[in-house]
């Protein structure tokens, strides 16, 4: 099971490493890095906290762009071009299917952010003539997270058209970052609305968890509790997301 | 080497119960050539699907060896190649086959062997590491040929497997099909090419609205009137669809 299991990931990773899309992305978030360059030397006396900002962010939307573009496909185009008859009328289960999908493309979202993230570490090294551990952190969450909105991109594409998987991923995304303000909101509202929002804080993933571009500017490393607490999150979640994809496509014709 | 027993497949359209293909049985023994005919829309496709576990049958079984169909020990013993292949359009000829070759655990030496052997066999020995994308519709065939051979299946099911083919690509495809019948391997597939069924198919099974309405050796369903399987097949269909327009009034 294991050895059908790295083929198909392998096999994914062929897939979406090939894809255009990826490469314009990438291309393009490393052009967006690199002008927080410019953006820094307007600044006053802020261009280190500048760049630390603008490069995250810049990282952290182009990871979310690859999720929704090429994870919210991956199952949908398999059924749509007909390409699962192929697979699945060989000895492999579905499930290790759905999950060699999730893992190959994985590894390529982990290829992208390595690709973007030096590319950020150096313009980062080059500026203050130091390694940032912290931002190397923060790089490591945002793969966490980017993981994470591939399995919802995933599950999502697993019943629905990518258009509409795109848009619910995206809805989530931004959900997931404001699940504080909607705690803070629900404490001060009325029971029907508390309640509401209070089921929205604790059933939607809360991406915030993810979010360490804070920490860095104050050059504040996470320690391991937090770290700890935050994988045990990431991998809870993305677990029951995956099975959800499991289940559905188990449940499939074709 | 293949039973179908009972087997019907309701389909739910809009609220709307469909049945496809209604009380099936079937038997195709070790190293025969079956030829599934049928009109368009007969169900010979649902029940190829739920051959290899793509469709789940509604009621009924089947059985691939000893196997029920749609489990991993019954998709290890089967060989598939459906109607319109398609293949990842990243991957050359060679890669395509390294795939499946790997999906069924095939080591690695013996698979490089296999899929030289043939990609030879089915003509494209020239076009081994050209991606899928640039492949004809009559070349996309002769890589679904080898794809499905790749795991020298005792039980080889295709799905129209001439359709597209030139007439060489016809004749090589039958002299495959010989060779996997001498080799006492049992072959199961559809066609619409009714001379070609008759040439190489030992017993043949008409279905028309998802019930078999004949079956027999292509002799047998011919008999004495020295007619041609194509004759056979049209007179078999039409009498059968003024049967059913008789029993509804």
């Amino acid at each position: 099971m294991l050895k059908t299991l790295w083929v198909i990931a392998h096999n994914t990773f062929r897939e979406t490493i090939r894809d255009r899309i990826l490469y314009s992305l990438i291309g393009f978030s490393i052009l967006v890095i690199a002008t927080s360059l410019l953006a820094a030397s307007v600044s006053l006396g802020q261009d280190i906290r500048v760049i630390q900002s603008f490069g995250l962010t810049a990282l952290l939307v182009f990871l979310l762009l690859i999720t929704i573009f090429i994870g919210t496909q991956l199952v949908f185009r398999e059924v749509e071009r007909k390409t699962i008859y192929l697979v699945l009328s060989k000895p492999v289960k579905r499930e290790v299917f759905y999950l060699g999908k999730f893992l190959g493309l994985a590894l390529t979202i982990a290829v992208a952010t390595a690709i973007m993230g030096a590319v950020f570490l150096a313009l980062l090294a080059y500026k203050t003539k130091a390694f940032s551990w912290p931002a190397l952190s923060a790089i490591g969450f945002m793969l966490m997270e980017a993981w994470l909105l591939t399995a919802i991109g995933m599950l999502f594409g697993s019943f629905t058209s990518p258009i509409a998987s795109a848009i619910y991923t995206f809805c989530l995304a931004i959900i997931g970052h404001s699940s504080t303000s909607i705690l803070t909101i629900s404490q001060k509202s009325q029971p029907f609305l508390k309640y509401t929002l209070q089921g929205v804080y604790y059933v939607f993933p809360n991406l915030e968890k993810f979010n360490l571009r804070n920490e860095i500017i104050y050059n504040l490393t996470p320690q391991s509790p937090q770290v700890t607490a935050v994988i045990l999150y990431f991998a809870a979640y993305t677990a029951a997301l995956l099975l959800a994809g499991m289940a559905i496509l188990k449940r499939d014709e074709f | 080497m293949l039973k179908i027993q009972n087997l019907s497949k309701v389909f739910d359209q809009l609220g709307e119960d469909i049945t496809v293909i209604k009380s099936l049985n079937l038997e195709v023994k070790k190293g025969q050539v079956f030829g599934f005919l049928g009109p368009n829309g007969a169900g010979k496709t649902t029940t190829v699907k739920m051959m290899v576990g793509l469709l789940r049958p509604t009621t009924g079984k089947i059985i691939i060896g000893n196997h029920p169909a749609g489990t991993l020990e019954a998709n290890r013993i089967l060989g598939f190649m459906s109607e319109n292949p398609q293949f990842y359009q990243y991957l050359t000829a060679r890669e395509v086959l390294t795939f499946v070759g790997d999906l069924f655990g095939i080591e690695r030496q013996e698979l490089a062997r296999r899929t030289d052997r043939l990609l030879n066999q089915v003509g494209l020995k020239g076009k081994a590491d050209i991606r899928a994308r640039n492949f004809s519709k009559g070349m996309h065939q002769r890589l679904a040929f080898a794809v499905a051979m790749i795991n020298m299946p005792e039980l080889l099911i295709l799905d129209e497997p001439l359709d597209g083919l030139d007439p060489i690509g016809r004749q090589d495809f039958k002299q495959l099909i010989r060779q996997w019948k001498k080799d006492g391997r049992t072959v199961f597939f559809s066609s619409h090419i009714l001379a070609d069924v008759e040439e190489l198919c030992d017993r043949v099974a008409i279905l028309d609205k998802g019930k078999i309405v004949k079956i027999g050796s292509p002799k047998e369903l011919i008999g004495q009137k020295r007619q041609t399987l194509e004759e056979v097949f049209v007179e078999t269909v039409r009498t059968h669809v003024y049967d059913t327009v008789k029993g509804d009034a």
